[in-house]
């Protein structure tokens, strides 16, 4: 493709209605040509501004929710974590259809939710420990624990403290419920069934929850935000632990 | 580097960083222009938030190829919500995949102030003015690329008209746009070079 093909082509090419092979070819092109292409240059970005044209339309309050759940579980393509999927796998952006308690098992998910976790977890571990000094089943129960799983999310973190028989959830300033909101915890095992164990109505200062059973064989651990306590998750989880390996 | 971009490129450098909230903020940004834009294209309420969703996670892992210098974070996330609400009612392009076209897509996305200068200026309803001004077979021509997924080539086909003719509309439609949205505040300029200096003289 020639200088004078590609800026007949800049009109259509900057709009996005050029096919594969064209663009392609005018995006290798531009890159290597020493030619200035003021034609091309000068439309680039045209389409941001027809779709400034389309009238602003409020998302709903659960799309934010979603997307930062989805966020909090899905790794950046430049940071490499522990197991990358299968170039095959759907991605999460791609399985919106798909319940995220069966999303969130996947090792890549899980991946990403601990590497989210190292990374935030120094800071948040100081001023988390000033408050539960002054709590003292906390204490008890963070001495006792013989493992502590990072729960994170966007709604902020937390650890899951588990004893072998016990599991306490304990977190600092989670974000605040809506009104007439609760949080509920949640427990899924490889079967993929998440199973309701305990909810959290005040998101104020230390939150520390006694889940109604023992982790026994889950592989998961979240959180949801519901209206009332229920049987079955209603949206995406707000923060999520892996509780493998 | 107008204010916006300044303030889109430090959100960028925080995604970048792994910030999920930078990437909240810019959910609250620029949500509403995205899931309009998309809305427009998919024409239904629920398949349109999909595609914001989507579009929002594709910057979240695909950050680090965009580049502040050479682009605007904006103008880039709506091109993605674009190819998505397009995939969605057209069917994936052969031998073009949305990673790839959203990649490709930060070729055509910037910077160029005098476009720029446009999204900070103008309004939904000026740039909707500013299309309404067009003639019938331009603005037809940019209806049927930009929130219809044709390629200059079937609007050729369906407008009957030689595949020549289709860029010709695409291009004059713009070059109107282009100075209907400059006025009065940025200078036409042909190739927008001295318009973005008659910018930086007025600051």
């Amino acid at each position: 493709m020639n200088c004078t093909t590609i800026d007949e082509l800049a009109a259509a090419y900057v709009l996005g209605g050029v096919d594969a092979d064209e663009e392609r070819s005018i995006s290798a092109h531009l890159e290597t040509c020493d030619q200035p292409h003021a034609e091309v240059r000068d439309l680039i970005g045209a389409g941001s501004v027809l779709a400034a044209g389309a009238e602003p339309v409020r998302p709903s309050s659960q799309l934010r929710e979603r997307l930062m759940a989805t966020v909090a579980a899905t790794p950046q393509d430049h940071r490499p974590i522990l197991e990358q999927a299968p170039a095959n796998e759907p991605t999460a952006e791609t399985q919106t259809s798909i319940p995220w308690w069966r999303r969130v098992a996947s090792p890549m998910a899980v991946a990403a939710v601990a590497l989210a976790a190292a990374i935030g977890l120094g800071v948040w571990n100081v001023s988390l420990g000033q408050q539960i000094a002054e709590r003292d089943e906390a204490l008890r129960a963070i001495a006792g624990a013989d493992v502590v799983h990072q729960v994170v999310g966007s709604a902020g973190s937390g650890l899951l403290l588990d004893d072998g028989g016990t599991a306490i959830f304990v977190a600092e300033e989670l974000a605040d419920l809506p009104s007439g909101s609760l949080y509920e915890l949640w427990l899924i095992g490889s079967d993929g069934v998440p199973v309701a164990v305990g909810t959290a109505a005040d998101a104020g200062g230390v939150t520390l929850v006694t889940l109604e059973q023992g982790i026994g064989d889950a592989t998961t651990f979240a959180i949801t935000v519901e209206t009332e306590r229920v049987a079955a998750p209603t949206g995406d989880p707000v923060l999520v632990a892996s509780l493998e390996g | 580097m107008s204010d916006e971009r300044g303030v889109d490129a430090r959100l960028a450098d925080r995604i970048r960083a792994g910030r999920t909230d930078a990437l909240g903020e810019l959910y609250d940004r620029y949500a509403s222009v995205a899931l309009g834009t998309a809305l427009r294209v998919v024409k239904d309420r629920e398949e349109a938030e999909d595609v914001v969703h989507d579009a929002f996670v594709a910057v979240w892992r695909k950050i680090d190829r965009f580049d502040s210098e050479r682009g605007s974070l904006r103008s880039w996330l709506m091109t993605v919500v674009r190819n998505r609400a397009i995939d969605r009612i057209r069917g994936r392009r052969p031998l073009m995949g949305l990673d790839d076209a959203d990649e490709r897509s930060l070729l055509r996305t910037g910077p160029n102030p005098t476009w720029e200068a446009a999204l900070e200026r103008a309004s939904a309803a000026q740039v909707q003015s500013a299309m309404a001004s067009l003639p019938d077979e331009q603005r037809q021509a940019v209806e049927l690329v930009y929130f219809q997924g044709y390629t200059y080539r079937e609007v050729a086909e369906l407008t009957g008209v030689p595949p020549g003719t289709a860029t010709g509309r695409l291009r004059l439609a713009l070059s109107k746009l282009r100075s209907a949205l400059s006025e009065p505040a940025v200078e036409r300029s042909p190739t927008g070079v001295t318009t973005f200096l008659g910018e930086e003289l007025r600051r």
